[in-house]
């Protein structure tokens, strides 16, 4: 979307700071019911990152699919859990908690001053002059329906035969 | 400004995905902190597909892919997850240690 440059970045520190929240609530919520609904917060979030970067068949598409049935299946199977026991022996903080977090930590920080040394402008100059103008002309779900047509079509069949597969597996799995 | 912004974003994500997956004791959280890892990779891939030269690279229809596979596994790992419910009764990740029983 070409938005003005005020409310493009109003909207990206909008859906960041949701992103980030919501990040924090799956991992540290006690309530299971809690982090699930934090984890539709942040796919919601993401799916409009998408809509910013003009990407409007992928954004939708995620929003159906991640929103719309894997965060309704995450939030069954929650419910489905007996959440007595939860509050029972919840230990917070161990050893391993502790270093867990010490490694991420420091791993996030060293890849963040890795992206921000990165020189990214110097490599898209060279990289973008040699588009054609009758690309930009093509919308979104066009260019992906191109793609999967022609280029990759194999990957598509074998893609819905990894659905049927795990659609049998999964029903074939709890009937026991 | 923005490309830089995104990826600091989507290696948060990753890595406090990262750290919820390893140090959680319910089964059904670490499912939900391996769904954001799969959704973390995707921000990267578009946002690279955006603005580099998009004749040749496919991080489109690569995101597509990943959405379809990761919807195949949360169904699978929700029917896993109620199995092992059903006969231990209790959704502690680190109770059941051998592959019988």
């Amino acid at each position: 979307m070409d938005l003005p440059g005020p409310i493009h970045d109003f909207l990206l520190v909008f859906l960041g700071s949701g992103l980030i929240l919501g990040g924090l609530g799956v991992v540290l919520r006690i309530n299971p019911i809690y982090s699930a609904f934090s984890l539709g917060l942040v796919l919601v979030c993401i799916s409009l990152f998408y809509i910013l970067t003009n990407y409007h068949f992928v954004a939708t598409a995620k929003l159906l699919i991640y929103v719309g049935a894997i965060n309704v299946l995450i939030l069954f199977v929650v419910m489905f859990m007996n959440s007595s026991e939860y509050y029972k022996d919840f230990n917070p903080w161990t050893i391993g908690n502790g270093l867990t977090s010490l490694v991420c930590t420091s791993i996030l920080v060293s890849l963040i001053s890795t992206i921000l040394d990165t020189s990214w402008y110097g490599i898209i100059w060279t990289t973008r002059s040699n588009q054609i103008i009758e690309q930009d002309l093509i919308g979104n779900s066009q260019q992906i329906g191109i793609h999967l047509a022609t280029d990759f079509f194999l990957p598509f069949e074998f893609i819905s035969i990894i659905l049927l597969v795990a659609l049998i597996g999964a029903i074939d799995v709890t009937l026991q | 400004m923005m490309l830089e912004h995104v990826l600091v974003l989507s290696a948060y994500l990753f890595f406090t995905d990262i750290y919820g997956l390893i140090t959680s004791r319910n089964m059904v959280r670490a499912l939900m902190c391996l769904e954001l890892i799969l959704n973390a990779v995707n921000i990267n891939f578009v946002t690279f597909y955006d603005l580099f030269d998009s004749r040749q690279l496919e991080g489109n229809i690569f995101s597509i892919f990943a959405i379809v596979i990761v919807a195949a596994e949360a169904s699978i790992g929700s029917a896993i997850v109620s199995l092992i419910y059903r006969k231990k009764k209790s959704t502690c990740i680190n109770q059941s240690t051998f592959l019988t029983k």
